[in-house]
């Protein structure tokens, strides 16, 4: 028998619980974003406060989606992220295999990797702007010392390395996530199936396709959900290692919004950007959090 | 110390109803088992005693009192879980002390009442083991001993044995038997084992799909079963059920096979009825080979397919009306599959059901 | 060499080659704390140090002689009184909602698991835009309860979800054995599961101790001077002074990094835990 505490359905106890779960979130976050959707509809500035009160409709948004420097920050924003979670995933899931082969110094291993994950993610972002310094960074000195090259590479001043820069800091923060959460999948895996596949005369690959991959699934929507509610943290690293440039080069949605709305004190251009942003991560989550959710159902079904 | 009584007891979930009305009276130091297949809502009505579910309707009394919205800690009962559910950041002392403990006993009573109880249950050289230390056997002693140190009015047992190995099982059983015969109290005991049922039980409560099927003694229950799925339940090999027609004063099974009406119920089975003829497998044996003095009883002609030595017996499975039914043979003897032989059925002991209801012709 | 050992040897290289990435970048800037600036700044790179020194520390806290003009300790300060108070509170409510989670069945589960979801999913920047308005409004903004509140919002959801995981793995016999007992509920909670549960909730404060402790994007603009700026806040400033100070910036870095690598290493294991209990069993 499942041995849950069956409550009626006019238990209130539940409901009290997490009660002030719920209120946090709605005063702490959905309250604001209401302020914040009534500011996106509104010239607001921070020099002008008396501008928050006109209403101006969608125009902000308009503006928005006709202003070529948003999209372009938006196109990286998508690439940057896809780059960086399909990256994280394949080498998380690699990194989890390897480990998972390994005998010895496995546990201490598996600490190491935890530490990127527990890093600022601004500290991430000035370790490796000292790393890629073009005139002190290890990296470079490295190379020169053993005659690789003759020059400064200039990681952070040119637009393309300088992305590839964010992206590397990026995934080295961040695959820790898949690798951690996918071993402790592969610990968590029965022997049974895979040696069933075996006689059932599966190869190797064959039994990774069919059977360790799809018992994987429900961590890698872990996985995905964790990373999916803290992709806006690249914001930080970002802003330290080059503040969007070399000349908007690195631009993603977020420092854009910090820009519009702190620099520029367009507070409803920013809001509107904002939204725009939210709408992104929130969809994502969903997405993944929905997945987790019926690969929930499903796992427990199977016990 | 005390008698529990179920009147109209049920239990809904939404529109699922699991409990439908139960009435039950369990006589003050009764061993009463609670037994039926998975989802017969045994265990819910074990936990409804206990306090663990809230009660959907009707009235459930322990010692008289009116229990119904009573907390579990106020029914002065004490449960054994399936799982044991012993405390595992907490000695076996501290797990048989907590609810002397709470009950804010003074340190010498609690002292005093888990040494009693570690006696009764051979705990003693346990008590300052953590539960991740004991054996199987030992978790469930423990479970029985912080049943016991509260001196409840009644012990509720949910399962208790399903997960101990089956030798285990036969000891614990005992045990349970002993301990029940040590301290006098009431016993409410769920299984779905009809063995566990069979042995421990003073009174047996046959359910299902939420509704009591038949309570009595066990020998009541295995002897006079009231419809065919207590029949089916209690008695191991399953009784055999066979289709028949009362024709002519006597019985006619599927394939024209002719079987004489027992006297017994002769009156009850009117001419041209459906019944279903049970007959256990205890009393259905080669001639010779039964528990049936000869020249009593029905005989019919059957082939072995597959016989089950057993040593001392052997399971014999055939065909008999068109249907696989199963024999008892007494006796060190070989059978060999394909062998012809002579069956007699111990028509004293049949049963006939009607087939349409499933209910005992006997039970009128 | 037999195709075994190659195999064993190409493991053995990967593994070292992955430590060697994951270690490396952090124990280079662990290493430029204690060197002296212009030991950094060397043209030729100077590999092995050939004096290691606490000058970095002593002069970003403001003693010694070379002094900086940030005020690391009173960020320190504030960082650890915001990420320790945020922490508290958002177990409390954490260890409240999972509970509920974790033993409860009752309508719209899903949707408020969901909904606690996708409310964290709101990035920190677009969520600071609102949240500076209405703070500058409140007063709140350059507190540190205006940080405390933003704090706890952002750590409800994951503590959650936390400790739900811990909770389920408890086997609810064991409480419904304690109300049998003689305990309340209460009592049932306190003496039973919570002790059971400890070690990760400990996870869980962790975690939303260093989710705090780390937090940069909302942190930059509520905060303006040393009455509520953190050390990621702080670590900006040097950016913005003339000459970087490398030197002086890997030392505040060791500082934001040793208490996250202390306590990250006492809880790693809960934290694996509870995150793939609570996520895949239902």
């Amino acid at each position: 028998m499942t041995a849950l505490l069956r409550t009626h359905r006019t238990d209130p106890a539940p409901f009290l619980l997490l009660a002030p779960a719920v209120l946090v979130m709605l005063s702490v976050v959905a309250l604001p974003l209401v302020f914040s959707l009534w500011t996106s509809l509104t010239p607001y500035r921070l020099t002008r406060p008396e501008t928050i009160g006109a209403f101006i409709g969608l125009r902000n948004y308009i503006r928005l989606f006709s202003d070529g420097a948003f999209w372009a920050a938006f196109g990286r924003t998508l690439l940057f992220l896809v780059i960086a979670l399909n990256v994280e995933f394949l080498l998380g899931l690699g990194i989890a295999l390897l480990i998972n082969r390994i005998t010895w110094g496995q546990r201490t291993l598996r600490t190491v990797m935890m530490f990127p994950m527990m890093f600022s993610p601004i500290l991430v972002g000035f370790q490796f702007k000292f790393l890629f310094n073009d005139h002190i960074g290890i990296v470079n000195n490295a190379l020169q010392s053993l005659g690789l090259i003759d020059f400064a590479i200039p990681w952070l001043v040119d637009g393309r390395l300088a992305m590839f820069s964010i992206i590397f800091a990026e995934v080295w923060m961040s695959t820790s996530v898949f690798a951690i959460l996918l071993l402790a999948g592969l610990f968590a895996m029965p022997r049974d199936p895979i040696e069933a596949a075996k006689v059932d005369g599966c190869n190797p690959w064959q039994v990774f396709r069919h059977i360790t991959l799809p018992f994987l699934m429900p961590f890698v929507y872990i996985a995905m959900t964790i990373r999916s509610l803290d992709v806006a943290r690249a914001y930080d690293i970002v802003k330290v290692m080059t503040d969007g440039g070399p000349a908007g080069r690195t631009e993603l949605l977020w420092t854009l919004i910090a820009r519009t709305g702190y620099e520029n004190a367009r507070m409803g251009q920013a809001n509107a950007m904002a939204y725009v942003s939210t709408v992104l991560s929130v969809l994502f989550t969903w997405y993944f959090a929905r997945k987790l959710i019926a690969a929930r159902r499903t796992m427990g079904g199977a016990e | 110390m005390a008698a529990i009584t179920l009147s109209g007891v049920v239990k809904s979930y939404g529109r699922v109803t699991a409990v439908h009305g139960i009435d039950l009276e369990i006589a003050h130091n009764e061993f009463v088992v609670l037994v039926g297949p998975s989802g017969c809502g045994k265990s819910t009505t074990l936990r409804m005693i206990a306090g663990l579910e809230e009660i959907s309707g009707g009235e459930i009394r322990i010692g008289g009192r009116l229990v119904n919205d009573l907390p579990p800690r106020k029914r002065n009962i004490s449960m054994v879980f399936q799982n044991y559910a012993l405390y595992p950041h907490m000695t076996v002392r501290e797990n048989l002390g907590f609810g002397l403990k709470i009950a804010g006993q003074p340190p010498a009573v609690v002292a005093e009442r888990v040494a009693e109880a570690a006696a009764i249950l051979g705990l003693a050289e346990l008590l300052d083991r953590v539960p991740g230390e004991l054996s199987g056997g030992q978790r469930q002693r423990v479970a029985m001993g912080r049943a016991i140190v509260r001196h409840p009015d009644a012990f509720l047992f949910d399962e208790p044995l399903s997960n101990l190995d089956a030798k285990l099982r036969g000891q614990m059983r005992a045990e349970i038997k002993k301990l029940h015969q040590k301290v006098e109290t009431t016993v409410v005991y769920v299984t779905h084992d009809q063995v566990e049922a069979m042995t421990l039980a003073d009174r047996i409560v046959v359910m299902r799909d939420g509704r009591i099927e038949q309570t009595g003694t066990p020998i009541e229950v295995f002897s006079h079963p009231v419809n065919t799925f207590v029949a089916g339940f209690i008695g191991s090999p399953p009784m055999n059920m066979l289709p028949a027609r009362v024709s002519g004063g006597a019985l006619r099974l599927a394939d024209g096979t002719g079987i004489a009406l027992p006297e017994r119920l002769a009156g009850r089975a009117p001419e041209g009825a459906e019944v279903i003829l049970g007959i256990r497998p205890d009393d259905l044996s080669p001639v010779g080979h039964g528990l049936i003095e000869a020249g009593q009883g029905a005989e019919v002609e059957m082939t072995v397919e597959i016989a089950e030595p057993l040593g001392m017996e052997s399971l014999i499975l055939s065909r008999l009306g068109g249907q696989e039914v199963q024999a008892k043979l007494y006796g060190p003897r070989f059978v060999a599959p394909g062998e012809r032989l002579t069956f007699r059925i111990a028509l004293d002991r049949a049963h006939l059901f009607d087939a349409a209801t499933g209910r005992a012709l006997e039970a009128g | 060499m037999s195709a075994r050992r190659l195999k064993a040897a190409g493991l053995w290289v990967a593994t070292f080659l992955l430590m060697l990435v994951m270690c490396l970048p952090g124990l280079w800037v662990v290493l430029s704390a204690f060197r002296p600036n212009r030991e950094i700044l060397a043209k030729p790179p100077i590999w092995v140090p050939q004096r290691l020194t606490l000058d970095n520390f002593g002069k970003i806290f403001g003693f010694g002689a070379e002094q900086v003009a940030i005020p690391v300790g009173s960020y320190f300060l504030n960082s650890l009184v915001i990420a320790m108070t945020s922490t508290v509170i958002a177990l409390a409510v954490g260890i409240a909602g999972g509970y509920a989670f974790a033993r409860f069945r009752f309508r719209g589960k899903n949707a408020v698991f969901l909904g606690l979801m996708l409310f964290r999913a709101v990035p920190g920047i677009a969520l600071s835009l609102p949240i500076f308005m209405l703070w500058s409004w409140i007063g709140l903004i350059n507190t540190r309860p205006g940080l405390i509140i933003v704090y706890v919002s952002l750590n409800v959801p994951f503590t959650v979800w936390l400790i739900d995981g811990f909770f389920r793995q408890i086997p609810a016999s064991l409480s419904e054995a304690a109300l049998v007992d003689g305990c309340t509920r209460w009592q049932a909670f306190w003496r039973i599961e919570f002790p059971l549960a400890r070690s990760g909730i400990a996870a869980a404060g962790v975690f939303a101790f260093l989710t705090s402790w780390n937090e940069f994007a909302l942190a930059s603009q509520l905060t303006r001077s040393t009455a509520s700026k953190t050390l990621p806040v702080g670590l900006m400033d040097f950016t913005a002074q003339f000459t970087i100070d490398w030197a002086g910036m890997c030392a505040m870095a060791v500082i934001i990094i040793v208490p996250a690598l202390i306590l990250t290493f006492l809880v790693q294991r809960h934290l694996i835990s509870g995150l793939t209990f609570g996520g895949v069993k239902g």
